[in-house]
């Protein structure tokens, strides 16, 4: 049941890490387990409830479906590595103040799927955003505060540096 | 400064959850070195004899410490959840565990699962309510294997005799006024038969323990379980014998529970191994789990029959309802009541015959589940009330309003209702949603159609909630509770009163929540109580320690106690020379060398302590009637506008409006919240999920590609979502409020089901209405048209 380890290079949140470890693992399980990253959940096995969801270079995915050495070479954002010198990320900031968090469990997902789609498209529609999150489920808020949050800093109502850490 | 309640303060626990800082129960895995970790064997049949169980194999696997069956000595598995009991000669669903093994790593663990030999007769089994109470029916536990039979009841008012399938394991009945009588006076009678699938909360943390071996033979575990004092530790301390003193349960953040975690199946395994080992053990159910291994809701299936009369005053209820509780062994805890309970808040019903029962089937053990069977209960009342207004070409509107119960009148059960804004309620959705006006039909295949629906829910008066709360000689406040945080939002509705009752900002009191070893007593957050039960704690515990704190203060001054009042860090002194102190000044310093330290002192709190526990019910009479059989009722309604392809039968909620009684609102963004969390959960079961099964009688769709949940494509766009509060303060409520977060997904089934009557003409009498059901029932319609 061993199967050989293998070294794998991955920048997580601004630093280098060189792993080595067995090419069955996913990223996830990388994450929490080897990097103690916890921000990054599990909810399911098949990529279908989006809680594991990190940024690899700069794409949302779902990092329990991607294997280890998927992820060689490539630069993975966590909620850990979102927040900027003593302060909160705009998206961070704008969940809090439009109540868009209710257990939390979703919520570093949403979050960082969020700052995916305003990255590719910073005008991003209230269509464009639905389409962005429907792969990432919660069960608490009824996403209503999840997409004014997210408007809320499409809309500049945010600055660079908001909120202390 | 003014008042803090039905201020829209931010969630005390908001920035945790954004930085992903804050520690959920699954997150502790990285504390333990030397953890040992747990996997269930599970029986893939419903119904199963287990000829022969081998696990000589997966014993000798190298890392495997130990493999618990269901005949171990000494463990009396009767008192355990009942999806948490290990099968012995005869496993009673597809999912049941036959074998619990725990070994060095998750791997090792999941190899000696894969080595254990069950050697399985398949057995005749029952899935559903229809198999159950066939003329002969299969029982769900067979006879020639019985160990533990299924139970009956037979507390006052429950049906005793005419037990016409060994399946039914429990009954109530009530009966209220004449309905035969009222029956025959009826100018127009609207009935029908109805039913709701069967479904998984969900919460999309799965349930999770890790339990420590403490060097003196007590336990501390982490879980996401519901009820550290109350279900967890008492539950653990009963069943597997231990001193309370050696039990410690710690609550960290909750990713979701709905219900779902009120049953502590995973806590009580996970704390028999660690016991049973010595060692540290996590257990960490998988999704597949979830649906199999974790309690399910109960659907119901209803039987209703309305009698009005042309006016529309609805006059007789004759109605039949069955829960369907899948295999719960020895049932003392369904009978129909609970659910059944959904159809006595709403309508006057002079005249109401109840007669429920709980079914037994071959499934996963039911367990709560957001409403309590309320929303599967008045599913049919609501859809036949929409019925009845079509009949007599009044409008759904007015029916309601003049069936539902006024304040101050008794529903049939004999209560007083003392908190009803069911009519704002209902006015407020139907004015956003003008259900009486037609819909412009201008979507092509996709035809639109309106509906409303209301739905009450009843607050169980069980348990007894207690808050201790410290006034620091700093002015700050230590608020210490034992709620559950399921994501509601209760811990800063808590917080709110407490920062309220002493005058001081949100951000200067902590709430130190969920550990039994710290935060004093509380039952479990059901039933919508929290808000309730623990904010009534909460304010008594702040009386108490402002109270305390006034005598130190006057003792000081030489004053009465009556002339002090305290304003967070100051009080207020009447009739003294001095006007106004600062409260933390009078505090005193001490040293290692200061000596009679009496009065305050600094680092010394002043604490206070509050118990709250509801009136009990009085017990209901030979014809089930009481004067209190609930606590209080809280109310929703709601208006869609649903658009049905005709081609596919798949229907999409395009427009909601849905409105809460919740008394008068600690913090309306937190009701909010509710409201339209409670929208999605609603849209989600009833048009979408239910369990499917296969042959075995497994479920098939045990995973989120074939369950789905509703994803915000489910939703309507944003500005077609509307949250409206309509308060009606309740008398015995903190401050007037009361729970809510159950009502709201009472009526949006049975809504979307009038939507889809008025868009494509067929009545649903069931849910989810899936886009197959729904295509079925056009094409019938449709085939009838041309026989005509």
């Amino acid at each position: 049941m061993d199967i050989e380890k293998i070294k794998i290079n991955i920048t997580v949140n601004g630093r280098r890490h060189t792993l080595c470890v067995s090419p069955d693992r996913t990223l996830l399980e990388i994450l929490r387990e080897e990097l103690n990253l916890i921000g990054t959940k599990k909810g399911c096995d098949d990529s279908n409830c989006g809680v594991c969801t990190v940024l690899m270079d700069g794409m949302a995915v779902k990092s329990c479906t991607i294997l280890i050495p998927q992820a060689n070479e490539h630069v993975i954002t966590t909620i850990e590595g979102l927040e900027r010198e003593k302060s909160l990320h705009p998206l961070q900031q704008s969940f809090i103040d439009h109540f868009a968090v209710q257990c939390g469990f979703c919520t570093p997902a949403m979050i960082l799927t969020a700052k995916a789609i305003l990255d590719e498209n910073p005008n991003a529609t209230e269509d464009d955003i639905r389409e962005g999150l429907h792969g990432n489920v919660c069960r608490c808020t009824g996403y209503k505060k999840i997409v004014e949050a997210i408007e809320a800093v499409r809309d500049g109502e945010y600055k660079e540096i908001c909120g202390e850490v | 400064m003014e008042t803090l309640i039905g201020k829209r303060e931010k969630r005390i626990d908001a920035y945790d959850k954004v930085t992903g800082k804050g520690l959920f129960a699954s997150d502790y895995g990285n504390q333990f070195p030397n953890l040992a970790y747990m996997k269930a064997c599970r029986s893939p049949y419903a119904h199963a004899k287990i000829k022969n169980l081998d696990i000589s194999e997966a014993n000798e696997l190298d890392g495997v410490i130990c493999i618990l069956t269901g005949d171990i000595p000494g463990i009396d598995w009767d008192q355990f959840p009942k999806t948490a009991i290990i099968a012995k000669d005869e496993t009673l669903w597809a999912g049941q565990i036959v074998a619990l093994v725990s070994a060095e790593t998750l791997e090792i663990a999941e190899k000696a699962v894969e080595l254990i030999k069950c050697d399985y007769e398949k057995l005749p089994a029952v899935l559903d309510y229809y198999a159950a109470i066939e003329a002969k029916p299969v029982t769900v536990v067979d006879p020639d294997y019985e160990t533990r039979p299924l139970g009956f009841t037979d507390r006052p008012g429950d049906r005793a005799s005419n037990r016409i399938s060994p399946n039914i394991v429990g009954s109530f009945k009530m009966h209220a006024g004449d309905v035969d009588a009222a029956m025959e006076m009826a100018e127009v009678v609207v009935e029908g038969e109805f039913w709701t699938g069967k479904k998984t909360a969900n919460p999309l943390e799965c349930a999770n323990a890790i339990c420590r071996y403490d060097s003196d033979g007590g336990i501390t575990m982490w879980s996401n379980g519901a009820g550290v004092h109350g279900v967890i530790k008492q539950g653990i301390c009963r069943v597997l014998d231990m001193q309370e003193s050696k039990v410690r349960i710690i609550q960290p953040y909750m990713g979701g529970s709905f219900g779902s975690r009120l049953n502590p199946y995973i806590e009580m395994l996970t704390a028999l191994m660690c016991l049973k080992t010595k060692r540290t053990v996590s257990f960490q159910y998988t999704r597949e789990e979830i649906f199999i291994g974790a309690p399910s809701n109960w659907p119901c299936i209803t039987k209703v029959k309305l009698g009005a009369l042309k006016d529309g005053t609805i006059i007789a209820n004759d109605y039949y309802l069955a829960e369907e509780i899948g295999a719960c062994v020895n049932n003392t805890f369904f009978s129909g009541r609970l659910s059944s309970s959904g159809a006595v808040p709403v309508y006057r019903f002079p005249n109401l015959r109840m007669d429920a029962c709980a079914i037994a089937t071959n499934t996963v053990p039911a367990a709560e589940y957001r409403g309590l069977g309320c929303p599967e209960a008045e599913f049919g009342i609501e859809c036949l009330v929409n019925q009845l207004a079509d009949k007599l070409g009044i409008s759904p509107v007015e029916v309601r309003m003049k069936n539902i119960i006024d304040k101050g009148e008794r529903n049939a059960h004999g209560e007083l209702i003392t908190s009803i804004g069911l009519k704002k309620c209902l006015q407020s959705v139907t004015d956003i949603i003008k259900v009486e006006e037609e819909p412009n039909q201008d979507m092509g295949i996709w035809k639109k159609g309106r509906g409303c629906a209301v739905g009450g829910k009843q607050n169980t008066p069980l348990g007894r909630s207690e808050a201790e709360v410290w006034y620091n000689s700093d002015g700050s406040i230590q608020l210490f509770i034992s709620c559950d945080e399921n994501g509601m939002g209760a811990t800063t509705a808590m917080a709110q009163i407490a920062a309220h009752e002493f005058q001081v900002p949100i951000t200067d009191v902590r709430v130190t929540k969920g550990d039994t070893a710290i935060t004093p007593y509380d039952n479990y957050s059901a039933s919508s109580r929290t808000t309730y039960n623990t904010g009534n704690a909460v304010k008594f515990a702040c009386e108490d320690a402002i109270s305390k704190l006034k005598e130190e203060v006057a003792r000081i001054y030489g004053l009465h106690p009556s002339k002090v009042e305290i304003k967070g860090h100051k009080a207020l002194l009447a009739g003294s020379y001095i006007q106004e102190v600062d409260i933390p000044s009078l505090f005193q310093p001490t040293s290692m060398f200061s000596q009679g330290n009496w009065g305050l002192q600094k680092g010394s709190p002043v604490k206070g302590k509050g118990i709250f526990c509801p009136a009990p019910i009085h017990q209901w009479n030979d014809k089930g009637l009481s004067d209190r059989v609930w606590n209080w009722f809280q109310y929703s309604a709601a208006a869609v506008e649903v658009a049905v392809n005709e081609e596919t039968g798949q229907v999409k909620v395009l427009n909601i409006a849905s409105s809460a009684d919740t008394g008068n609102p600690i913090n309306p963004k937190l009701v909010e919240s509710q409201i339209e969390g409670g929208i999605h959960m609603a849209i989600g079961f009833s048009i979408n999920e239910e369990h499917l099964f296969d042959n075995n009688g497994k479920i098939s769709n045990a995973n989120f590609s074939d369950y789905r949940l509703p994803t915000i494509l489910d939703m309507p766009t944003n500005k077609n979502v509307h949250s409206c509060i309509n308060p009606d303060p309740l008398p015995d409520g903190p401050y007037g409020a009361k729970g809510m977060a159950e009502s709201i997904t009472i009526p949006v089934g049975p809504a979307i089901a009038e939507g889809i009557y008025k868009a494509v003409g067929v009545r649903v009498t069931g849910y989810p209405m899936t886009a197959e059901r729904i295509l079925a029932l056009i094409k019938e319609k449709k085939a009838k048209e041309v026989t005509k």
